[in-house]
């Protein structure tokens, strides 16, 4: 194997702006017919309904040429891995393999996640990387889904993939793939690694095309240009933002294992220049259950809020993460030393972003957002009667409350957990009650759940069924009950709404989840009921304009008290008017 | 039968094209009155009937067929000027409209806001009732809250009522009931049910859909009511036909029923005109582009069926109706240049628009845009635009572009102005990608067909970055789809859910067969309402199947009716088989995974008579006649200017052929032959563009 980057036919190839317009465009478009590919043919919902999956082409170092990512927690999730899988096999890398990762201690998210990564070669040269991962419906460990707040090291969590080849040269390794199938529960999961397998067939058609296209020289020159075109636009944006080290913290609450437990996350931001620097140093230890996450999560979550707070339509590549610099160091709960268990490190992204708004509210006043709902995540597995199989869902419909509210814009509702920022999709309530044996009651907004405020955070939901099949467990693995853990407003912006979640038997008995607790032996004709939370409000709640907080009275999102008692405005419920001199009064401008 | 006219109402303009009983037609464009877009019909016909010197009277009574494209439907929405809509869902998912499951289409955008529901909540009421997923009833339908919401949506002076019911395309007996309550306590609202609109499983995208229809019902009713009447005051006697988004027409009062199938109509009649003109050349399969001053849209047709897609949306809500496949960007004549913070030229979305137009119209605009670059290349004419009726100012568009472009860039005015061509260029082929790579097709084995006034300039372009080696510019591509409207079909769509897996045990047979029978008995009905005879009914089956255990489907199109008819459920599965792997990738063939039926579909032809010209004889292969000059254009390959012929396309005659480089000008559009290409005219004088020499 010899290496592109090495540029071994020695030719230089002058760079054209043009050019480099048309093979950004051209990457771009190539990992979107990846994802079709998922989208259209995985079986775990997961994947298919909820889209947790990331497309991507990496060059021959694996640094990222374009991604295209579902949920923005997977933004940074396979270049850290594909480094890995790189460095691991050297020059043992060949036409048609194709390589399996997972394992969070090197380089991974989080243990669901498998990626999937073949190498495209353009004669005897390795020119880049198609990639995927997709979170997995199981992947071994204790606890089916592979959320087990009881794993107190990450081998009852799930089964490890270091780097692994299952297709070596073209021929599919059987002994390998059926060693890793005969240690997850599903079958579903080997049908959607074939279709991630798929869709890297796709990419290393695009690539090649590409490259025969524009040739290899003038491929490689190009791509460091875009690189470089992508740092110099993030270097701008960081300029623009004043000097200085900006302080923020925030708190996740329950480890899974003390009644109590606190963890802290301590940030300082160190702007200078056309340079940024994270530095997590002074976050609480790693704990001793599964809240913690590996490096790849925290910097994936760190890099979701980063580009938030910065133009959206910089092109995605390794550029982006070359005026960022992140310290945080290991043992940590955001970067947990080996053996740790990890499985929660997705869900820390809330906090770690309420962090970043903190530090930023005040150099980044009209771009930061308030505080988004903490999602309160819950799975279920069992048997369906109906069909006579298995079931696993996560309850995504339940789960997604609003997001905070910004400078000139109300807060999303619905829109669920930051790490994937809308992504992510509600179950459809018909396809729901077809794949799991649930019966739906109720999948409403939930009035006067978003925080108040001159922009108001969105509004979350209640959503409540009734669990009719066999065999249930329920996984909880999720935050946002606690008082401290409410959606934070800002400027004058009110809080959110917290979480809740209940399962209420035939025999009369309530069980509240913990958040991180598995519920065993769920009865069939079990109610549940979940309510997620509304996101923080921005700015005073006094300034908001009457007519909207009337309409949010009128569409029954926000009551006639609520309006009253935190906007100040006074609204008569019969005839559904703004009482204006009341209003007034009520709001200390009379 | 007369005249035949194809109405295509545009933002700018309405478009006419009339034909004779010879098949010759005639282009006519009139400005749009979007307050009431009939004015511009009527006058358009009036100039008409003053061309041919008839009374207007005269000239409609000779009129035997007009077929009519509108998008008053989709500008009610896409400006929220709907009428007052309430919505009726199953106690507890009212808010699945709102909601949109719950997406944020820019993940990393904190001020990018939901789009505001067609239906606001307080007009979205509860009824308690339920049917499961098999289709049986596990609580009774309250009528008492369907009474209680009528008299709410009576006091809010509702017009139109959507019933949305959960899982009431497996039983719809609870939407039929409400549906009766609604029309005989509020007869004049426009009401549908779910069931009816669209009776498949998923129950935003079903709800989503009724919503829009009820929505945009009664403003299409008085739309067509106040067409019908005034072309019948007019002594107007012949068919009124109305385009519909899934290519085919349909009567007034069909199109008034099932309102949302005109919601996406607007360019849906383009990949129709390309299917004509294809045919007179014996293909089946292309690619049809249509680039504007806005907008570019391409879509693909194969084996003579346009491509047809179920997950459209307007405004952000999906629109779950068969409509065309037609991608649509922001890319035409007067899509602005920029340079993105890393310094990268980018071109549109943004637009210049007719106002304040491209730099080099003189109107005001500065930015520099598209037709600025193909003034400055040469491509277009500072004194032949439109004919000659506007006349170009080079100056400002060379301003424009050096003060925007090179001088940011360090470039030299024509190396920005070549840079703008070029990204224009890549910007179209990756859409016209996108339609073809996405769905599994290799856009090399697809002529493109070219249509609108700008494409022509780049069309050779975009074939050469995708490899495609045949463009046929149509002599009528500047309206492309009011010609396509004569070309069509009447075209009615039905589903049925059926969730069974494809086994002779899985399946019963007499379901099965059933299914189809009811769906070809609605689609008989519907079109011998309109007067269709049963020799030019066509009824033409779908399946949608998945492996067993994924989520979405696959079309599986051109089944045997024989297969059906035959129960032979082997050839649907080796055809579902094919599909999957020509799609993505991969086929579960050998692996023996089950395959799963979801829906069933069917759809109803009523097969038109189409007007058609008869061919020119031939003129011999010299265009000399037609040449009127040379001038300096921008050649890519050459990296400068070269002097080369330009021709008065309107002057060529069939057979006549030429070898690039050259520009052939019409009144209407501008055609760029690069070096390399080759340029026949057939004989409808429509010109083909053959990358290697003239065919």
């Amino acid at each position: 194997m010899t290496s592109a980057a090495a540029n071994p036919a020695g030719e230089t190839a002058a760079v054209d702006p043009i050019l480099a317009s048309v093979i950004q465009r051209r990457l771009k478009s190539i990992t979107e017919e990846m994802g079709l590919t998922l989208l259209r043919t995985t079986r775990s919902p997961i994947l298919n309904e909820a889209r947790d999956f990331v497309t991507g082409l990496y060059d021959a170092n694996g640094d990222m040429l374009e991604q295209t990512e579902y949920i923005p927690v997977l933004a940074f999730a396979l270049q850290p891995a594909c480094k890995q899988v790189i460095s691991f096999f050297g020059d043992d890398i060949h036409p048609g393999d194709v390589i399996l990762h997972n394992d969070v201690f090197s380089g991974g998210n989080q243990n669901n996640d498998v990626a999937v990564f073949r190498p495209v070669f353009c004669g005897e040269t390795l020119v880049a990387w198609s990639a995927c991962k997709g979170h997995q419906a199981d992947i071994g460990g204790a606890v089916a889904g592979g959320y087990n707040p009881e794993a107190r090291e990450v081998w009852q969590e799930a089964l490890r993939i270091p780097p692994l080849k299952i297709y070596d040269r073209g021929t599919l390794r059987r002994d390998v793939w059926g060693m890793v199938f005969a240690n997850i529960r599903y079958p579903i999961v080997q049908e959607d690694i074939r279709a991630q397998i798929g869709g890297t067939v796709v990419g290393e058609r695009g690539v090649r095309e590409l490259v025969d296209r524009y040739g290899l020289a003038s491929f490689l020159a190009h791509k460091d240009y875009l690189f470089d075109r992508t740092e110099a636009m993030v270097a701008a944006e960081i300029a623009g933002i004043p000097d200085g080290v900006y302080k923020g913290q925030s708190t996740v609450y329950y480890d899974g294992v003390t009644d109590g437990s606190e963890m802290l996350i301590n940030l300082a931001v160190t702007v200078a220049g056309d340079a940024v620097t994270f530095d997590f140093t002074g976050t609480a230890p790693q704990t001793p259950g599964f809240v913690n996450a590996p490096f790849s999560a925290t910097a994936s979550a760190l890099m979701l809020t980063f580009l938030m707070l910065i133009n959206p339509d910089i092109p995605h590549n390794a550029g982006l993460l070359r005026r960022v610099k992140i310290v945080n160091p290991e043992g940590s709960f955001l970067n947990a030393a080996f053996p740790a268990a990890t499985t929660f490190g997705n869900s820390i992204t809330g906090p770690t972003s309420d962090a970043i708004f903190r530090a930023f509210a005040d150099a980044l006043p009209h771009m930061v957002s308030a505080g988004w709902n903490r999602s309160l995540n819950i799975g279920i597995t069992g048997h369906d009667p109906r069909r006579d199989r298995p079931f696993v869902d996560i309850l995504f419909l339940a789960l997604k409350g609003g997001s905070g509210a910004t400078w000139q814009a109300d807060g999303y509702d619905h829109i669920g957990l930051i790490n994937c920022a809308g992504g992510i999709l509600a179950q459809d309530y018909e396809m729901f009650e077809i794949q799991n044996p649930v019966r739906l009651v109720r999948h409403e907004y939930d009035p006067d759940s978003a925080g108040a405020g001159r922009w108001r955070g969105g509004v979350g939901t209640e959503t409540e069924f009734r669990i009719e099949g066999e065999k249930v467990t329920a996984v909880a693995f999720g935050d946002g009950v606690e008082e401290g853990a409410r959606a934070f407003g800002l400027f004058g912006g009110q809080d959110g709404s917290l979480n809740t979640a209940v399962f209420r038997q035939p025999d009369g008995i309530e069980r509240v989840p913990k958040t991180k607790q598995i519920v065993r032996d769920i009865p069939g004709g079990t109610v549940f009921v979940q309510k997620a939370g509304g996101g923080g409000g921005y700015g005073d709640p006094n300034e908001r304009p009457p007519e909207a907080v009337l309409d949010d009275v009128r569409n029954g999102m926000v009551s006639v008290e609520a309006a009253r008692r935190a906007y100040g405005v006074v609204i008569d419920a019969e005839t559904l008017t703004v009482d204006e001199a009341a209003t007034r009064e009520a709001r200390g401008q009379a | 039968m007369g005249y035949a006219i194809g109405i295509d109402v545009g933002g700018t303009f309405t478009d006419f094209l009339l034909l004779d009983d010879a098949g010759e037609g005639r282009i006519f464009k009139v400005l749009s009155t979007p307050d009431d877009p009939s004015d511009a019909v009527v006058a358009g016909l009036e100039e008409m009937a003053a061309a041919d010197g008839l009374s207007l009277t005269a000239f409609l009574g000779a009129v035997g067929r007009i077929v009519h494209g509108t998008t008053v439907t989709t500008n009610a929405v896409l400006t929220g000027n709907t009428v007052r809509t309430g919505l009726l869902a199953t106690r507890g998912f009212r808010d699945a409209l709102q909601m949109r499951r719950g997406i944020r289409e820019k993940l990393y955008d904190n001020k990018f806001l939901a789009p505001v529901p067609v239906v606001p909540r307080w007009l979205r009421l509860p009824v308690t009732e339920r049917i499961d997923e098999t289709g049986a009833e596990i609580e009774p339908l309250n009528l008492g809250d369907v009474d209680a919401a009528i008299d709410a949506f009576e006091e809010a002076g509702v017009e139109a009522v959507a019933v949305c019911f959960m899982h009431a395309y497996a039983n719809p007996e609870h939407e039929r009931a409400a549906l009766d309550r609604l029309r005989a306590r509020m007869p004049d609202a426009y009401v549908s049910a779910s069931s009816d609109v669209l009776p498949q499983v998923r129950f935003y995208e079903r709800t989503s859909t009724t919503v829009l229809n009820v929505a945009v019902g009664p403003i299409l009713k008085r739309y067509l009511d106040r067409l019908t009447g005034r072309l019948a005051e007019n002594g107007f006697g012949g068919t009124l036909l109305i385009m519909q988004s899934n290519g085919g027409v349909t009567t007034p009062e069909v199109a008034t029923g099932l309102a949302a199938s005109t919601l996406l109509s607007g360019p849906a009649a383009g990949p129709i005109a390309g299917r004509a003109l294809a045919e007179k050349h014996g293909r089946d399969s292309f690619i049809t582009i249509d680039m504007g001053g806005t907008s570019f849209e391409a879509s693909m047709v194969r084996g003579g069926a346009p491509a047809i897609t179920t997950s459209a949306s307007v405004n952000r809500f999906a629109m779950a109706l068969p409509t065309a496949d037609i991608k649509t960007i922001g890319a035409g004549g007067g899509s602005i240049a920029w340079i993105d913070g890393g310094g990268l030229l980018r071109m549109g979305p943004q637009s210049a628009g007719a106002k304040p137009g491209p730099a080099c119209y003189g109107l005001g605009g500065e930015a520099p845009t598209c037709s600025d670059a193909n003034l400055v290349l040469g491509y277009l004419s500072a004194g032949y635009f439109a004919g000659g009726r506007i006349t170009l100012d080079t100056g400002r568009a060379e301003g424009a572009i050096r003060a925007a472009v090179a001088e940011p860039l360090g470039m030299s005015l024509v190396e920005a102005a070549a840079g703008m061509y070029r990204v224009m260029n890549v910007n179209m082929a990756s859409a016209i990608r996108e339609i073809s790579v996405e769905r599994g097709y290799d856009p090399r084995d697809f002529p493109l067909i070219c249509a609108g006034g700008a494409g022509a300039i780049h069309a050779a372009m975009i074939a050469r970055e995708l490899g495609i080696g045949e463009i046929v510019v149509p002599r009528e591509a500047s309206i492309f789809c009011a010609s396509g409207m004569m070309q069509t079909d009447l075209r009615h769509d039905y589903v049925r859910s059926c969730a069974a897996s494809l086994t002779a045990e899985g399946l019963d047979p007499g379901r099965f067969s059933g299914l189809w029978q009811a769906m070809a008995e609605e689609g008989r009905l519907t079109l011998t309402a309109e007067g269709v005879g049963a020799d030019r009914q066509r009824f033409v089956p779908a399946l949608d199947l998945r492996y067993q255990g994924q989520y979405h489907e696959v079309r599986v199109e051109d089944v045997p009716q024989a297969a059906i008819d035959g129960f032979d459920l082997d050839v649907i599965a080796n055809l579902f088989h094919a599909a999957h792997d020509r799609l993505y990738g991969y086929s579960l063939q050998e692996e023996g995974t089950g395959i799963e039926l979801v829906n069933l579909r069917l759809t109803a032809f009523g097969v038109t008579d189409k007007p058609g010209s008869s061919p020119e004889p031939e003129a011999g292969d010299d265009p000399s006649a037609a040449r009127k000059g040379r001038r300096p254009v921008y050649l890519a390959d050459l990296g400068d200017f070269a002097d080369i012929d330009v021709f008065d396309g309107d002057l060529l005659r069939h057979g006549n052929r030429l070898d690039g480089p050259a520009i052939v000008e019409t009144v209407v559009t501008t055609i760029f032959v690069p070096p390399g290409f080759g340029l026949s005219v057939d004989a409808w004088r429509n010109c083909i563009l053959t990358d290697g020499g003239a065919a």
